[in-house]
């Protein structure tokens, strides 16, 4: 009942950080992605049934939970591979409509997706969805902008989507500094 | 302290539409992952990144700024990216450790 009540105030605890490992069997052209603690991101390849899996993309990145500094309760964000901003990419994508509508009152629209194959693994409830939503809008403090958190169910086409992902991997600055 | 009035005194090269506002303190790290967890917002942000996906991070967190260190030149699509969204970003020939020791002595600090 203390959980209905609470009007929360959510802080990121338990941080642990790993890398999200993307692999892909080329017998059956499937695709995965999964978090591993691991220090040393996993390279080699392995049988799994049917599967032969190959090791696409390894990028850092962590797990975390939000944890109610009122009433303490916690939420935890396994299913949670990362964020991405919607950079208005397809007209016709659900997640573009929403972007233009909001654009003008500075709410700024990321899509939360979980890993795949999406419709194997367990996925961000809405209820959770909402609550990284407020985290990300009390974190910021500003009255000016907004952000709006929306499911991965409702991208058109993933395969074309131009959506900046938050992620640390081709980070590699190719330009020579100024002057050189 | 305002960024108008850091951009002043440090000498820092404007890369896109700027936007005054109050700065409460710095950030340093090349790790998104980093931004994320630990930044807060109306931080300044120092790093030697330029790739696009810094603008969503530093629009996630509503920082004030990112200043990109070293003399590394900024994408032009990075740019346009940062001005579609608001986000400040800046430049200097500094290293990261000088412009932090700079932003020090005019009275910044970590938050």
């Amino acid at each position: 009942m203390q959980e209905e009540k609470c009007s929360h105030s959510w802080k990121m605890v338990n941080i642990a950080y790993g890398f999200v490992i993307t692999e892909k069997c080329y017998q059956t052209d499937k695709v995965a992605t999964y978090f591993t603690f691991e220090h040393k991101p996993p390279l080699e390849e392995y049988r799994e049934g049917d599967h032969f899996w190959n090791v696409m993309e390894s990028a850092q990145s962590f797990r975390f939970d939000l944890k109610c500094t009122k009433c303490g309760l916690i939420t935890t964000f396994n299913e949670l591979m990362g964020l991405m901003m919607c950079t208005g990419c397809d007209k016709t994508c659900e997640v573009d409509i929403i972007r233009e509508k909001l654009a003008s009152d500075r709410t700024w629209v990321y899509v939360a997706f979980g890993f795949l194959p999406i419709n194997e693994r367990k996925q961000l409830t809405q209820e959770k969805i909402l609550i990284l939503e407020n985290y990300f809008n009390q974190r910021r403090k500003s009255s000016k902008s907004r952000i709006k958190i929306v499911s991965h169910e409702i991208v058109k086409n993933f395969a074309t989507c131009y959506a900046e992902v938050i992620k640390d991997i081709d980070m590699l600055c190719l330009t020579a500094p100024e002057g050189e | 302290m305002k960024l108008q009035e850091i951009i002043d005194k440090l000498d820092l090269k404007i890369l896109t539409n700027i936007e005054d506002k109050e700065v409460e303190g710095v950030f340093i790290s090349d790790m998104l992952s980093d931004v994320m967890t630990s930044a807060k917002p109306d931080d300044l942000w120092l790093t030697v990144q330029t790739h696009t996906n810094t603008v969503s991070a530093v629009n996630l967190i509503d920082m004030a700024a990112m200043v990109v260190t070293q003399g590394k030149v900024v994408p032009q699509n990075t740019i346009e990216l940062a001005n579609r969204y608001h986000v400040v970003i800046l430049s200097t020939p500094y290293t990261t450790f000088e412009l932090a020791t700079k932003l020090v002595g005019i009275g910044l600090k970590a938050t």
